[in-house]
Formats: C-alpha cells, structure tokens, sequence
C-alpha cells in the first residue's frame, strides 16, 4: 500500500459519495405526506397519477376497441417512478419513486400487458429492512443509511432501452439494469465493459438505424461529463471524459450527423453543509448562461462551448446537421426548473403548485461559424413536452415531430398536457387530437408502418390514464391523421401510476 | 547511598513506563462486513489533513483478508488527532480498482465510518482524538 494508491483510493471513495449522505442521527420525522395525499385525492381524483402502486406485478389480457392495426405487431416497453412509498413512508418527489417496468405485448391474440417492480439493490434492502432506507433525489427519509454508490441508491424509473439482445432499465446517476423481456424480472446491474461498471448512464441514449448508441452521464462531484459511444452488437467503442464546472443535472441530449450537443441550464450543483437531498444540492441562477456542449462525434476531447440565455430543458426531439455544417435540433424548452424543483414535489402530497410550462423551440448552430439561435417554434400558448420522431431517422434530417401538447386556452381539469399532435417543419402545419379530460396522456411514439418510406405512413402509440374509470389505456392513432382522434384502444382493467418513457421494439 | 540509587532508578523506570502510559496510547482497529477471505486488507493510519490527502503516514498494515471481522492494533502513538483508511484488495494487484470515473469497484472505508456528504469524505468527517485505549469499529463498504 502506497501513498499514491492511498491518494487514488479517497478520491474514488469520494466520487462514490456523490449523493447524499443524511446524518444517521437525525432524529426521527413526524411525516404527514402520505395522509395530505389521501386527503387531496377526494377532491383532485386524477392525482390517482401519484397514488403508490398497488401491487409489486401486474399481468392481464387488454381489452381492445376499435380497428388495431394488423401491421403493428410488438412490445412496446414503458418504465416509471411507481412505488412512492416504502413501509409508510411517501417519498416527497415523483422522480424518487421506485421503478417499474411495463410490457404492453402487441399481437394477433390481441394485447397483452405485464408489469414489475424493479428489483433494484435499493427495493431490496429496504424489503429486507422493513423501512425506507435511502435519501433519494429529493426525499430524505429519517435515520438514513450510508449511500456507498450511485448504485445504492438507483431506482431505475426513467426510461428503457431495448438494444443488441439486451433489455435494459434505465436511470440518470447510475449503471442501466438488465431485464428479463418476458418476465421482466431483474437480472441485475450492467456493464458494457469491466472498467466502465457503475458508471453513469443516461436515460435518453440516441440510437442510429443502424443501432449506433450514443450516451452521457454526469459525474456531479467531479464536475464532469461522461460520453459514451456503443456499437449496435453493444460493444464498448469509446468513452469520453469532459469537465464542467459548475455542472449541473442534464435529462437528455443531442446527437447529429458529427456532432454532440449538450445543453447545460444555470441550475448550478453547489452542495452546503446542511444539503441532504440531490435536488435540494442544486441552486437555479437565473442571470447565468445555459452553457452549450458541441462535441466531435469522433473525437470526443475536440469540443467547444456556446452560451443561450437561462433555460431549462428535459427532452430533445431529435438533432441533425446539414452538409453547410449547421446543427438544427429542437426542445421543449421551460423558463426555468421550477416544475422540478416544485410542482413534482408539492404533487406528493397533494399540493397543485403552477410552474412554468415549457413550449417548443428550435435551435441552430452554425458549427463554422460557432453561434448559436433558438426560435420559438408555436405560439406561446402551445404547451409541449416529450417530443419524438419516427426513430429510423434518429440522428438525421427530420421534417415531422410527435409530441404531446396542451393549449392554455383549453387546459384539462388535470392540469398536465392532454393533446397529442404531429408537426411538419416543411408545411409549418400542426395535427392535434385532444383528449378528454379523464385521460392523462403519457408519452406518446411514432411507429413507423413495416416497409414504408421514414415519416411517411405509422402509428402514434401511446398509453394514457384514465383517472375516472381508474384504468390505463393504450390508444394507437394514424400517424397522419391525428386529428381523426384514436384507431383503437386497448383497456387494461387496473390503473398505474403515471410513468414516463418507453420504447417500441417491432416483432 | 546504595538505597537512594536504588529509588531513584525505580523512580525513573516508574518516570519511564509512566511516560509511556500517558504518551503512547494504542488504536484498535475492527474492519467488520469483509466479505471474503480473497486478497489483502490494507489499512492506513493517518495524522494530519495533509497525509489524508496523500502526503505520507503514521503506520499502514496489509493482512490477508479473513471474511466476516479483522482486527488491527497500532500501539505506541502519541495522543492527538488521527484517521485512517481501508480497503480490501480482493484480486490483490496492489490497488483499489476503480471505474472509469473513479468509483471504487473494491471494498473501502474510513475512520468513524465517514462517507462525506455530496464529496468525498474529508478529514474533517474522519479524523478523531485517540486518547487512551481507542477502537474503531468501521463497516467495509
């Protein structure tokens, strides 16, 4: 043992104690989360949304409406916080909730829908200790447990990724787990080399056709950026290292034909003394730059910085580079992270708390010159979050969006988005469905017909709440006429909590 | 005379081992939760902030890992502020493997069982006043 060993050791010890660390003698909560939450129901029954779910497995035949498309046969995989209380204890922001993974299986016998807990290390030792064990992203139960990794604590509830034979459960501050695709049980964590486990992995990979995987994660303590570029047979091509300082919590990013682009918003990680939850370890600087990553794709030490005015964004449509060198990518893009940073924690205990909306932009590098423009994309009454694009193009030039919507003017008695719509860059048309007011719509995906020419003929699939018949529903509509409303439905005869992403994968 | 020379020098044999007594106080040390009996467990003890950050030692010890509980004894230190580090080298290549971000992938701990909060864990959370008889109990991670 050497002092350089030693150095090497308490630097990675640290880096291991990135989150949280509550003091073990705290003295013990009187917590009354869970009983303001059962009260808020009675008069706000759609935050069934948030309800704790009921069972740790579900399994039933879906009961189907309408026309489903013959030609669209697969398994669509969702994932999402789920379990929000642990022994009694309500976790106090949607994002802390324990994953679980859903299989809606789209055949010629119909649909049939099957989900799990996540048996993460963190589900585990708090069955066997009877209690909530962990602070979390922004919860801190008493009498907390020491958090050895980001592992410890990773709850595996924000997104899925089907790639190279592999199902994997994915979370932003830790490894993805490895899921059994017809049984959804947990078969563990993974890794994608032996020098790369445990290292971040970010819940919005972009994929290529070709099955090209380009990821980041964020190493808070060490103020940095990880990159990561997979082959479609899931091996290791290269990993990258970009410092940022401050640095802050990123949720998705862009990837082009040459290039990377990370959006770094002013919601500075500055951890005090007293900080005992991740969230609560960020402080949100509204007169600084949101900082601009732009990363050589093929050399990830060659980057550069740009800088847009205070924002913040969580997802990304899709990003593609024309043969001049300029990047147009497009966000659902927020004044700031306040919908973060309250409405998704007030919502645990009942509380509607207004944030601000986030509305589309589009954005434009000019990677020879190095500037960058953002334009709003609709007026500023259109809502919009979880953009997406037929995923054949991904990385390319794509001239339609899917996302899902709301107009101010039109607001559901929920208060989240209840529109889905499609977009065409080229016509400047938007195509919106709107749902009624019992059905909380949850991220919706284009799939594109088997055989047709990318953008052209597919599905919008999407799963919704129906806070009213208190039951999930798949709903599946024509790609290019949405306003048509549903082709078909399929029920499932239980509610789940609401979720966040998915992934279609074609039979 | 030969009486005087006699108390005087059992008087400075009692100055001796009483001197000893007072200024050289032993550190017990418990590494529980090892979990196999692979590799080597190393421990160092440290006495200064800037030795915790790498600038050289008080003693250090490497023993075979024994699963379950080990024990290490660093007798003969002066009083004051201490801390130490373990880590258990289970393929036993001399090092604590770490990924690619510098999280260790081998098990580890510090004194007081200090984790540090959103950071590494700091001398501050480490260190304590050995005094007399001490012993640390510290839970491999």
């Amino acid at each position: 043992m050497n002092r350089r060993k030693f150095a090497k050791m308490a630097l990675a010890s640290g880096l291991a104690s990135q989150l949280p660390q509550a003091n073990a003698t705290a003295p013990q909560q009187t917590d009354s989360w869970a009983a303001q939450f059962k009260r808020a129901q009675t008069e706000h029954p759609w935050l069934l949304a948030y309800r704790n779910v009921q069972q740790p497995a579900f399994a039933a035949q879906a009961k189907l409406l309408g026309k489903w498309p013959t030609e669209l046969r697969g398994t669509l995989y969702r994932n999402g916080p789920a379990q929000h209380e642990v022994h009694g204890y309500r976790y106090h922001h949607w994002f802390d909730g324990d994953g679980m993974l859903q299989a809606y299986h789209i055949n010629d016998d119909g649909i049939r829908h099957h989900a799990r807990l996540i048996a993460t290390h963190k589900v585990l030792a708090e069955q066997d200790a009877g209690r909530a064990l962990y602070p979390g992203f922004a919860s801190a139960p008493p009498n907390p447990a020491a958090v050895t990794s980001p592992d410890a604590v990773n709850v595996a509830n924000i997104s899925v990724l089907p790639h190279h034979n592999k199902l994997l459960a994915l979370w932003e501050a830790g490894s993805p787990w490895e899921m059994d695709p017809e049984t959804l049980q947990t078969n563990g964590t993974y890794a994608f080399s032996e020098d790369t486990s445990g290292v971040p992995f970010s819940a919005h990979p972009r994929v290529e056709a070709d099955g090209t995987l380009w990821n980041f994660g964020y190493v808070s303590a060490a103020k940095i950026f990880v990159l990561w570029h997979i082959n479609a047979k899931g091996k290791l091509v290269k990993i990258g290292k970009i410092p940022c300082d401050p640095i802050t919590m990123v949720h998705d990013f862009v990837v082009t034909q040459n290039h990377i682009v990370m959006l770094v918003p002013p919601f500075h990680y500055a951890p005090g003394a007293a900080t005992n939850t991740f969230l609560d370890a960020h402080q949100w600087r509204p007169d600084d730059a949101t900082r601009v990553l732009v990363v050589d794709k093929n050399d990830f030490s060659n980057f550069y910085w740009l800088e847009l005015p205070a924002q913040w964004v969580f997802h990304f449509g899709n990003g593609w580079e024309d043969e001049a060198g300029v990047i147009r990518f497009d966000a659902a893009r927020a004044e700031d992270p306040m919908a973060m940073i309250h409405a998704f924690r007030e919502v645990m205990r009942g509380n509607i708390v207004p944030a601000s909306a986030s509305h589309h932009y589009q954005y434009r590098i000019d990677t020879k010159k190095r500037t960058i423009s953002e334009i709003p994309l609709f007026h500023n009454r259109l809502d919009s979050e979880f953009p997406c694009v037929d995923p054949r193009i991904s990385c390319q030039r794509n001239d339609k969006l899917t996302f899902l919507s709301s107009h101010q003017d039109r607001p559901a008695v929920h208060g989240l988005l209840n529109e889905v719509s499609t977009f065409d860059f080229r016509s400047g048309k938007r195509d919106s469905y709107r749902y009624p007011d019992q059905i909380m719509p949850e991220e919706h995906l284009f799939i594109p017909a088997p055989g047709s020419q990318p953008e052209t003929a597919g599905w919008i699939l999407g799963s919704a709440l129906d806070w009213q018949a208190k039951m999930h529903k798949l709903f599946v509509f024509d790609a290019q006429r949405v306003s048509d409303g549903p082709l078909a439905e399929a029920h499932l005869p239980y509610a789940l909590p609401f979720g966040l992403h998915g992934k279609f994968q074609a039979a | 005379m030969k009486y005087k020379l006699i108390i005087t020098l059992a008087g400075s044999l009692w100055a001796i081992a009483w001197t000893q007594m007072v200024s050289a106080d032993t550190l017990h040390i418990v590494i529980t939760n090892v979990s196999s009996s692979d590799g080597t467990v190393m421990v160092q003890v440290l006495n200064s902030q800037a030795q915790f950050e790498g600038e050289g030692q008080v003693a250090a010890f490497a023993e075979q890992a024994v699963s379950g509980e080990m024990r290490f004894q660093a007798a003969n230190l002066p009083p004051g502020e201490y801390a130490f580090r373990v880590m258990h080298d289970e393929n036993n290549n001399g090092k604590l493997d770490s990924n690619f971000v510098g999280m260790p992938k081998e098990p580890w701990a510090f004194s007081n069982n200090a984790m540090g909060n959103f950071g590494p864990a700091k001398w501050q959370d480490a260190k304590f006043t050995l005094a007399g008889e001490t012993t640390q109990t510290i839970q491999l991670n």
